[in-house]
């Protein structure tokens, strides 16, 4: 569908108010991701929309929200266990629900959106991985269409447990998810994307970790419990 | 409203601290928007639960994602009021997508205290947006609102305005641009 300025401008208005929904909303959100007029539009409308919000009845949360948000923040013991999800008695991967079970359980999405759009022959992508527990991002994520690396800076990632290593992989749009390698933690991971595997990443932006046995996933599909998903962003 | 003015620009102030991961100004800023934050995602999801969450979620998002408030992207307060109610959607459609499809949306926040859209809001919501709302026809208005506040779908705006689902969504689709112009004025 071509982003004409009518359609951005009616989809805009539908999208902050919540009325589009589905694939329709998740394809928006590409084109948000791709171009700043479209933001803008998006923030008219959340400008806009965001009045009636300061209109509504207060009321005080209760206690536990704060204190609830506190512990995720900063919890005592930083570093404990990592959220182990979306994995099924039968130890396949449930597609569908990857991005919803990951979302409530582990992740907050970095969003990182620039106001100048990059010249299209050195698009980059950039994100973190975080989780929702620990202030400081596990990995840092950058990529680079001129240099066609794909990497992965350490910053609070800590070591899989014994027996077992993270799998980097690119979740496409369709169909099974593709294999980035077992990353090492304490170093920078870099990988080198081929034209297809880069195609794949600039049109879904989404990647995953999961927990593999040593060596990574020994079907080529992720077999253990998905960490950590994440969706990079162009800068 | 000077008063409102001096408000954001606290509330501007608060954000910045909070990107430098100042803890007490966040903490400030919790008891400054929380209240109208839980408000907000209780109307538009009409369960506490949820509407709890959905508050802590988005305080974790502005703790992470403070510094990159930009002024085009609206007040502070409702850039923080935005985030909590792009989350309690969220929730809400994950909520939906669970249940059976026997438990009616409807049925669960029709609970006797008001109609879908009460008067109250309906008057606020045209004071805000200076008077812009008031020229759009009832049915566009109505939709636009309940859209808003309740997170109806198209589905359920049509069984709550007892009209079909594609005259639903032109009202909706219409009203919006109408309330664009007027607001360009």
């Amino acid at each position: 569908m071509k982003k004409t300025p009518e359609r951005i401008e009616a989809l805009a208005a539908e999208y902050v108010l919540g009325s589009l929904r589905g694939h329709a909303r998740q394809r928006f959100e590409r084109w948000m991701m791709e171009s700043v007029r479209v933001r803008q539009e998006v923030w008219f409308w959340e400008e806009k929309l965001g009045h009636l919000g300061s209109r509504i009845e207060e009321e005080a949360p209760p206690a536990s929200v704060w204190s609830g948000i506190e512990q995720r923040l900063w919890p005592q013991n930083r570093g404990a266990k990592p959220a182990t999800a979306a994995n099924d008695g039968a130890g396949r991967w449930l597609w569908p629900g990857w991005s919803l079970v990951a979302t409530a359980a582990t992740l907050v999405l970095a969003v990182v959106l620039l106001q100048q759009p990059a010249p299209r022959d050195d698009q980059r992508l950039s994100g973190a991985i975080v989780q929702a527990e620990m202030t400081d991002p596990l990995w840092l994520v950058s990529e680079s269409a001129r240099e066609r690396q794909l990497k992965l800076r350490p910053v609070a990632a800590t070591a899989a447990e014994q027996g077992k290593d993270y799998e980097l992989w690119i979740v496409p749009e369709n169909g099974q998810p593709v294999s980035l390698g077992v990353m090492p933690v304490g170093e920078t991971y870099q990988v080198t994307l081929d034209d297809k595997t880069r195609a794949l990443l600039s049109s879904s932006r989404t990647l995953a970790i999961s927990l593999e046995p040593v060596g990574g996933s020994p079907t080529g599909a992720p077999t253990g419990p998905i960490l950590h998903v994440a969706r990079l962003y162009e800068l | 409203m000077v008063a409102m003015d001096v408000e954001q620009h606290e509330l501007m102030g608060l954000l910045i601290a909070v990107a430098r991961e100042d803890r007490a100004a966040f903490q400030r800023l919790y008891e400054k928007v929380s209240g109208r934050m839980f408000g907000l995602c209780l109307k538009l999801a009409s369960q506490r639960d949820l509407a709890e969450e959905a508050v802590q979620d988005a305080f974790v998002q502005i703790w992470h994602n403070a510094g990159e408030y930009h002024n085009e992207r609206g007040a502070p307060l409702s850039w923080m009021l935005t985030i909590a109610r792009y989350r309690t959607l969220d929730l809400m459609r994950v909520r939906k997508a669970k249940q059976t499809s026997g438990d009616s949306h409807l049925e669960h926040m029709e609970d006797g205290r008001e109609g879908p859209l009460d008067v109250s809001l309906r008057s606020a919501g045209a004071a805000e947006l200076t008077g812009c709302l008031e020229e759009l026809s009832e049915p566009q208005r109505d939709s636009i609102l309940l859209s808003y506040y309740r997170g109806f779908s198209h589905d359920e705006l049509s069984e709550a305005l007892s009209s079909p689902v594609g005259t639903v969504k032109s009202w909706i689709r219409r009203g919006l641009m109408a309330l664009k112009r007027c607001l360009e004025r």
